[in-house]
C-alpha cells in the first residue's frame, strides 16, 4: 500500500518537469504565432504606405513634355508585393514556425531598403531599419535578430562594393567606413539579443510555476485518491473490529 | 513533409531571386546618369541671367516635374549653406515649354528652390537659356569663376533622386574655397529636359564677360 502511494507521487513529480517543457513550448509557439500575424497585417500596412508614397512623391518620370509611371511606383506596386507576399502567406498558414519568422525578418528589412530608395535616401527613413530591429524581438529568437543584420550587412556590402555613393555619399570612402554602420547595428543587436534571452528564461520561469500549480493541484486530487485507496483497504478490518 | 519542406524551400529561393532583381532593377535605375552638359568654356555673353561681378556663378536647370529635382534642389540648399561665406551667386532654372499652363512649374521642387538664400529662381521659357549653358538633365549645375570661365559642370546628388553627400558638391566646394579639385564634372541624375523644349544648343566657345 506504501509502495502504489509512493509511486504514484514519484510520477506526479516527473510529469511536472515534462509538463514545464511542454508549457514553454507551447507558450513560446503562441507567442511567435501572434508575432506572425502581427507582421502579416504590417506587411499589408507597409505595401499599401509604399504604394502611397510613391504616388505622392514620385508617380511620373519626365522627359520633356512626356511622362511615363515613375519606376518608383512601380517597384512600391510589384516590389512591395512581391515582399509582402510570401511572409503573408506563411504567416496565415504556417504561423509560429522557424522559416515563417526567418522570411517574416528578412522581408522586414526589405522594407526599410525599399523605403529609403521611395524616399531618396531621406536620412529619417533610416530610422525604419532600427525600428524593425526592435520589433523583430517580439519573437524571442536571437536567431531572427541575426536573419535582419544578415540582410542589412549585405545590402550595405553589395551596394558598397558596387556603387560606393549610394552608401556613404562619395566615390572613394575610408575602408573603416562600414564598421561605423555596422557597430550602430550591433549596438542595438546586442541589447535585443540579451532581451531575447532574459524573455525566453522567463516564459520558462512561468511555465515552471503553471507546471508546478497543476502538479499541486493534481497531488491534491491524487492524495485524495491514494486515502480513499488506503480506506477501502482498512475498512474491512475497522468494520471486523467494531463487531 | 519533405516534399511540403522542399517546396517551401523552392519557394523561398524563388522570392529570393524575385526580389534582387527586383532591387537590382531599383539599384541600375538610381546610378543611371543622365545626358551630360555641353557647357560652354566662357559664360555666354548673350545670356539674359545676370552673372555678377567679382563672384562664383551658380546655375541649377531644373524640370519642374521631375521627381529626382527634388533632391538637387534640397543639395543646392545644403550646398549654398556650406557658401555662405564665400562669394557665390545661385540661380536655378526652371526650364517652362511655351505651350504649358503656369501651374505645370508650380511645383515643390521650384518652391523650394525659391526658399533657398542667396539663389534666384528664373522661368526659362522655352529652355532658352538652359539650352545656351548646354543643360541637357534636369539637376544639371554649372559653375562660373569670378572671370567667366567655366570650372563645373555636373550634379550634386550620389545618385537618382537621392540625397546625400556627392563628388559633385565635394567638387565645388574645393574650387571656390580652394580654386582646384580633383575633378571639374560629376554625373548628373535626372529627368531628360527633352529636345522639344530646348532650342538646339549653343555652339561651345561664346566669348565670356
Amino acid at each position: 500500500m506504501e509502495e502504489s502511494v509512493s509511486a504514484v507521487m514519484r510520477g506526479l513529480g516527473q510529469n511536472a518537469a515534462g509538463r514545464s517543457d511542454d508549457l514553454y513550448r507551447e507558450q513560446l509557439h503562441e507567442r511567435r504565432g501572434k508575432a506572425d500575424r502581427m507582421f502579416a497585417v504590417l506587411m499589408v500596412a507597409q505595401w499599401a504606405f509604399a504604394v502611397a508614397l510613391a504616388l505622392l512623391v514620385s508617380p511620373y518620370a519626365w522627359a520633356g513634355k512626356t511622362r511615363e509611371f515613375h519606376p518608383h511606383l512601380l517597384a512600391a506596386i510589384f516590389m512591395g508585393g512581391g515582399i509582402a507576399l510570401f511572409p503573408v502567406l506563411l504567416a496565415t498558414f504556417r504561423p509560429g514556425q522557424l522559416l515563417t519568422r526567418h522570411v517574416i525578418v528578412a522581408s522586414q528589412m526589405l522594407w526599410s531598403a525599399l523605403f529609403i530608395h521611395l524616399t531618396g535616401g531621406r536620412i529619417e527613413t533610416h530610422f525604419h531599419v532600427f525600428g524593425s530591429l526592435a520589433f523583430v524581438a517580439f519573437y524571442f529568437d536571437w536567431g531572427v535578430i541575426a536573419t535582419a543584420t544578415v540582410v542589412v550587412a549585405a545590402d550595405h556590402l553589395i551596394r558598397g562594393l558596387l556603387y560606393p555613393e549610394s552608401v556613404y555619399g562619395i566615390p572613394n570612402p575610408e575602408w573603416w567606413r562600414f564598421l561605423e554602420h555596422a557597430g550602430w547595428v550591433v549596438f542595438e543587436d546586442v541589447v535585443l539579443v540579451w532581451f531575447c534571452l532574459s524573455g525566453l528564461k522567463e516564459i520558462k520561469a512561468v511555465a515552471a510555476r503553471q507546471a508546478q500549480v497543476e502538479a499541486l493541484k493534481e497531488s491534491g486530487d491524487a492524495k485524495t485518491a491514494a486515502l480513499e485507496m488506503v480506506l477501502r483497504e482498512i475498512q474491512p478490518s475497522l468494520a471486523g473490529g467494531a463487531s | 513533409m519533405t516534399r511540403q519542406r522542399w517546396m517551401l524551400g523552392v519557394g523561398a529561393l524563388v522570392w529570393i531571386v524575385a526580389i534582387g532583381c527586383g532591387f537590382a532593377y531599383l539599384f541600375n535605375y538610381s546610378v543611371e546618369a543622365g545626358t551630360p552638359a555641353a557647357a560652354p568654356e566662357r559664360w555666354p555673353a548673350a545670356s539674359r541671367v545676370q552673372a555678377p561681378h567679382g563672384a562664383y556663378t551658380l546655375v541649377m536647370t531644373i524640370h519642374p516635374q521631375c521627381p529626382c529635382s527634388r533632391a538637387s534642389v534640397t543639395e543646392l540648399n545644403h550646398l549654398m549653406v556650406l557658401l555662405r561665406h564665400e562669394r557665390v551667386k545661385g540661380y536655378v532654372l526652371v526650364v517652362k515649354p511655351a505651350d504649358v499652363p503656369d501651374e505645370w512649374i508650380r511645383t515643390e521642387s521650384v518652391r523650394a528652390a525659391g526658399r533657398i538664400p542667396g539663389v534666384d529662381v528664373i522661368v526659362d521659357a522655352d529652355g532658352v537659356e538652359s539650352a545656351r549653358l548646354g543643360a541637357a538633365t534636369s539637376g544639371q549645375v554649372v559653375l562660373y569663376d569670378a572671370g567667366g570661365r567655366l570650372r563645373f559642370a555636373g550634379g550634386i546628388t550620389p545618385e537618382r533622386g537621392h540625397l546625400g553627400d556627392s563628388a559633385g558638391r565635394q567638387r565645388i566646394l574645393s574650387l571656390v574655397r580652394t580654386g582646384t579639385a580633383d575633378g571639374t564634372d560629376s554625373l548628373v541624375f535626372g529627368c531628360d529636359l527633352g529636345a522639344t523644349i530646348c532650342p538646339p544648343r549653343p555652339h561651345p566657345g561664346n566669348s565670356g564677360l
